[in-house]
This record gives structure tokens, sequence and C-alpha cells, in this order.
């Protein structure tokens, strides 16, 4: 991403350029009918439409909340879960197993159970995002735990640290690199599991929600609209959460170097 | 087990052990696994062929790479299940839309990874070898390729994590005729929750298998024989 940045408008305007011409010569050539394939107009008027009434808001509301309360509840049980395991080797022996076995079985492969066990609503998506986010944050928080440098601790020891005063000092500084790149992660998955979840669990509002609901009334234009909204939403909150977050505080402490990624 | 809980809804280890056993036995687990393999194989290579191919081709090409990559960044991030409806409508139901939609969503990663791995490729290598006489296509070949395969391979096993990801649940959605999605949300209608746990295990297990068993001999082949990343 190195390249100058008239070269890189440039080249993205003719990129959504070109690809809206040819989605516009498609859906105007009739092949297929108008209602399947919207032309570019029809999806920006459909985004207008649901500015102007407001309900687009509430839809990525309910959403955002979602995803919120299922990555903080990730967070609250999953980062200590991981500092506890990197810290002391019989909960690392016990709780890593069970780890690798959950972690590669896709978060929406329980929302039919998830859908018996907490109905239908908030809950089913909100356990849903917990779920696909718990993983990658104890994973990521365990490696980080791990892999703070030996002699940083000895450092401190040697320095009189008594024991809480290393782990708040040095490890959790020095594991904050990976916890920041699971929270990445974690809201990767979750994001998908969000969606995901509100198509099928969720009842009436939603992004994922929309998508599905607009399905049954062959609104593609809505369709295509929410779907530009959930792809801006997540790059929007992976580029200015995220990256705020990485360089408020570990570019910051001098842990990680910045812009080097 | 203790009874707090209705046992319909949270059924024992034992019954869910004894129908894993029985639905193995009788040839229904194995059915709908293989129907899912079948689905993510086809899925998945045509996203691997089509984000190769255009991971090489944004590497290789500024042109293409100032075209392309403004594209591949923006779809990237979205949730290759929030299409799944749109190819509902676009492909009609069952296989489909089902091989579509994994191919499309594996075809992001691999595409962003292959170009990071070309560009990646040390330019003093490229020197060298035209140092050496070596032709364009000698260069891509024996050099540009090799180098570039370690992301390349990080992009294949990106691809094939989200495809499998997204097949279970596209899989409950346009209703195909067997898999493991649709083992479990049909299992749903008839309160068969240990007909779910069984299935959902059934998930984890392929899911471990294919990074176990497909992946990690396939680096050690390549990558790892050729001295391109250190094991």
């Amino acid at each position: 991403m190195r390249l100058p940045r008239t070269r890189t408008v440039l080249g993205a305007t003719v990129a959504f350029g070109s690809a809206a011409l040819a989605w516009e010569a498609f859906a105007r050539s009739g092949s297929l009918p108008p209602a399947i394939t919207p032309p570019v107009e029809a999806v920006v008027a459909a985004v207008a439409r649901m500015i102007g009434d407001g309900t687009l808001f509430v839809h990525v509301g309910y959403t955002l909340a979602r995803i919120a309360a299922g990555m903080g509840l990730a967070a609250v049980v999953g980062v200590p879960l991981g500092m506890v395991m990197g810290r002391a080797r019989p909960v690392e022996r016990f709780v890593l197993p069970l780890v690798s076995v959950l972690s590669p079985i896709p978060s929406l492969a329980w929302v039919p159970l998830f859908i018996l066990w907490f109905g239908l609503g908030n809950t089913a998506s909100i356990a849903l995002v917990f779920y696909a986010a718990l993983f990658p944050l104890v994973l990521n928080t365990w490696t980080g735990v791990c892999a703070v440098n030996r002699l940083w601790i000895r450092a401190a020891e040697s320095m009189g640290a008594n024991r809480g005063a290393v782990f708040r000092h040095v490890v959790l500084p020095g594991a904050l690199p990976f916890v920041i790149a699971g929270l990445r992660q974690a809201f990767a998955r979750g994001w998908i599991a969000v969606v995901g979840g509100e198509m099928i669990a969720a009842t009436r509002w939603g992004l994922g929600w929309v998508i599905f609901d607009s399905k049954e009334f062959l609104n593609t234009d809505v369709m295509l609209g929410s779907l530009a909204v959930i792809g801006l939403l997540g790059l929007a909150v992976e580029r200015l959460v995220f990256a705020a977050l990485e360089r408020r505080t570990v570019e910051r402490w001098g842990l990680m170097r910045g812009a080097a990624a | 087990m203790l009874g707090v809980m209705p046992a319909r809804l949270f059924p024992g280890v034992d019954r869910v052990v004894a129908t894993f056993g029985r639905l193995i036995v009788s040839g229904v687990l194995p059915a709908h696994a293989l129907g899912t393999l079948a689905r993510l194989a086809v899925g998945f290579a045509l996203g691997a062929v089509v984000g190769v191919v255009l991971g090489l081709l944004m590497g290789r090409s500024r042109w293409a790479e100032d075209v392309l990559l403004p594209l591949v960044s923006v779809g990237n991030p979205i949730p290759g299940l929030a299409y799944a409806p749109l190819f509902v409508i676009w492909f009609g139901l069952g296989n489909l839309p089902a091989v579509l939609l994994v191919g499309f969503a594996a075809a992001f990663p691999v595409a962003v990874n292959t170009w990071t791995g070309v560009r990646a490729v040390k330019a003093i290598w490229i020197r060298a070898a035209i140092a050496m006489g070596a032709r364009e296509r000698q260069i891509f070949r024996k050099v540009v390729l090799p180098g570039a395969l370690p992301a390349v391979m990080t992009g294949l096993r990106l691809g094939l994590a989200r495809a499998w990801r997204v097949l279970v649940a596209v899989e409950m959605l346009t209703s195909v005729p067997l898999g493991l999605g649709w083992l479990i949300f049909g299992a749903r209608e008839f309160l068969a929750t240990d007909v779910m746990l069984a299935g959902i295990a059934v998930i984890g297990l392929v899911g471990l298998g294919l990074e176990k068993l497909v992946f990690e001999p396939l680096e050690r082949l390549t990558v790892v024989r050729w001295g391109m990343l250190a094991r």
C-alpha cells in the first residue's frame, strides 16, 4: 500500500467506476429481470431511503450493540483466561485441548442449537459473537504471555519486583500487541458471526436481518445497499478503532514499530 | 443430567456419543460429511485458482494492481455469508450458490496473500537471475513463483478456513441435498439436539483434520523442503 496517493485515488476511481459501469450495463441489458439485478442508482436510492427514514441507523445500532456485547463478554472471559494459561502450567494443560478442539468449529454451526437454547433474538446473536470472538482472544493472549521476553521478567525480578508488579508492568504490556491482534481477529470473526446470526436468529433489527428479510420481498436494492454498509462499517471499525487503539498503546510504548505492517 | 435443564435441549454426553455412533454406522454422518467435503473441494479449488491468478496479476503488473487492489480490499472484509441471500436469488437453491459462494469467499485472502508474496520476492534474486541470462518466463517460473509460495500457502490456508466457515453456514440457507450444515439445521426442526451436537463434533473434527492432514504436510513437502520457511 505504498503507492503514491494520487495514483491510488486514480486507481480506485477507475476500479469502482468501471465496476459500477459494468454492473450498470449488465443490469440494464435486460438479460436478467431488474428486480434481481438492480442498477446502481436504485441501490444508492435504497440506502438513501433507509438513511432518510432512520431505519438504517437502527439496524446499524443493533448490529454494533450485539457485536460489542459479545466481544465485551469474550474479552472479559478470554483475556484473563489466556493470561492465566500463559502463567500457570496446569491451567494451560487443562484448557488448551478444549480450545483447540472447539476453535475450528465455525461459530455459525452453533446457530440452530443456540436458537433452541437461547431462543430467537438478541441472546442467541450475542452468544454467537461471544463464541466466535473467544478463541482468537484466548489463543492470542496465551501466545502473547508466552512470548514475553524472559530477560525482561528476570530483569524486573532482580530489581526487586514482586509477582504482581512483574505481571502489571512487564507481562501485561509485553503481551498487549498480541492481545490487540487477538481483538482484531475476534472482530473479524465476530463480524461474520453477527451478520450470519442475525440472518437466522434475529427477530426485527440488524444488518444481517435486513438482508435476509429483503430476500423475501425480492428487494435486491436494499440487499446490495446493506451489503455495502456492512463492508464499509467493517472496514471503518478495523481502520479507525483498532488502528487507533494500536497507535495509542503499543506503538506509543515502543513495543511495536508503527506503519511497518 | 441433574434435571435442572430439560434433557431434550441439553442431551447428556452418553446420548450424544451413542447418536454419533449410530449415525456413523448407519452411514448418515459419512454421507453428509462427504457432501460437504465435495462442495468444499470444488468451491475452494475455484476460489484458489481465481485468487492466485488475481494475486499474481496484481503483483506483476502495476496497472492491474491499481485497478484490482481497491476492489479486493473493499470486498475482503465483507463477510462472505452476507452475500448468501443474494446468491440464492441469483443462482437458485442447492449446490450452485453454495459452491460459488465458497469460492467467492475463499478467493479474497488467497489474492491478497499472493499479491503480498509476489511483492516480497527479493529484487536481488530477480536481478541475479537476469544477470545469469534468464528470460521473463524463466524468472517467473523459477524465481517469482517459489519466492511467493510461502505467502501463497498462507493465503490458501486462510482461504480454506474461510471457505469452511462459510460453507457450513451457507448449507443452512441454500438447502443443499446433503451436508453437515443442513443436517444440523434440519435436526433442529425435530429438536434432535443429540444429532445436532454430533454434527457439530464432525464439523470440528473435519476442520481440525483439514489443517493437520492437508496443509501441514503440503507445507512440509514444498516450502519447508525448499528452505523457504524454517520449521
